[in-house]
């Protein structure tokens, strides 16, 4: 499999396909069993009222799959995405739809490697909050 | 209680881990990774790959086996109930396939504090049988209130 983008195609400032997943209780609960994340916070609404919550949060690393498949699905091919380095700044709620975006920074010709600048967006009650934000990928181009 | 920082560059038991067709099709299920190169090894393997591909973020399974080591250990006095995540960083050398055999010593690469709370920084070097790294994981743990200031 080969990276299906090409370098020549791509410039500076060009945005990735926004990448939708409306979060769904089942969803996290199959993450937890798939990721072996059983922290109670993800699953037991009086367990995350007890720490401040209206109720259960999605996993930051549940957000970041799907960023990551986001990501992917520009690529065509998982080999090509090369680093991802993300900070967690927002929680997510059950039933919000959460956004993955991605810019392109800046393209080394040399290796034909391309710095994306990488979020996730989640818009709460008319305002756009960001459980991703000021974080990165290094991807490689065909 | 704060971190017990003389663990700065402590590391745990290696963790082997032989990586479970059913495990990977139930992760990219439940992410909605519909590609099939991630639930048919026919596919990936027509795609070019040895086996059935697990989706990039299948590196959080071992990340959480292999971190779970420090987050309990007593020397550490880490209290979860205050812990969140606050950063993660994968760094893949390539992708992981089905079948293969993986191991990872985790380590505290880091302890800081700033402000009112504490910064527990967990690396693993995810390696295959043949001890080349696969995927490096970075998870930095927030620790809420424990900073002292």
């Amino acid at each position: 499999m080969a990276p299906k983008v090409s370098f020549d195609q791509v410039t500076v400032g060009d945005e990735i396909p926004v990448h939708t997943k409306v979060v769904k209780r089942q969803d996290v609960k199959a993450y937890a069993d798939a990721s072996g994340d059983q922290n109670p916070l993800h699953q037991d609404d009086a367990f995350a009222q007890s720490v401040g919550f209206p109720g259960i949060i999605a996993h930051g690393m549940f957000t970041m799959a799907h960023l990551t498949s986001g990501l992917t699905a520009w690529l065509g091919d998982p080999s090509a995405l090369k680093d991802l380095k993300v900070q967690f700044r927002a929680v997510v709620f059950m039933d919000e739809t959460i956004e993955a975006g991605g810019r392109v920074a800046g393209l080394d010709p040399g290796s034909k490697r391309a710095t994306l600048e990488v979020w996730v967006k989640v818009d709460r009650a008319g305002v756009s909050e960001y459980p991703i934000k000021n974080s990165q990928a290094i991807v490689q181009l065909a | 209680m704060a971190l017990n920082q003389s663990l700065k560059g402590k590391e745990y038991e290696e963790v082997s881990f032989t990586v479970d067709r059913d495990r990977v099709t139930q992760f990219a299920e439940a992410i909605g990774e519909d590609d099939p190169i991630y639930r048919d090894a026919a596919a990936a393997k027509q795609a070019g790959f040895d086996e059935q591909v697990a989706p990039p973020t299948f590196a959080t399974v071992l990340q959480i086996m292999t971190s779970g080591q420090a987050v309990v250990d007593p020397e550490l006095g880490l209290d979860y109930s205050r812990v969140v995540h606050g950063e993660q960083q994968y760094e893949w050398r390539r992708p992981i396939v089905v079948d293969e055999v993986l191991k990872a010593t985790p380590r505290i690469a880091d302890i800081y504090a700033k402000k009112s709370n504490e910064f527990l920084v967990i690396e693993a070097d995810i390696k295959d049988a043949k001890g080349e790294t696969v995927v490096i994981s970075r998870s930095t743990l927030i620790s809420r209130g424990t900073g002292g200031q």
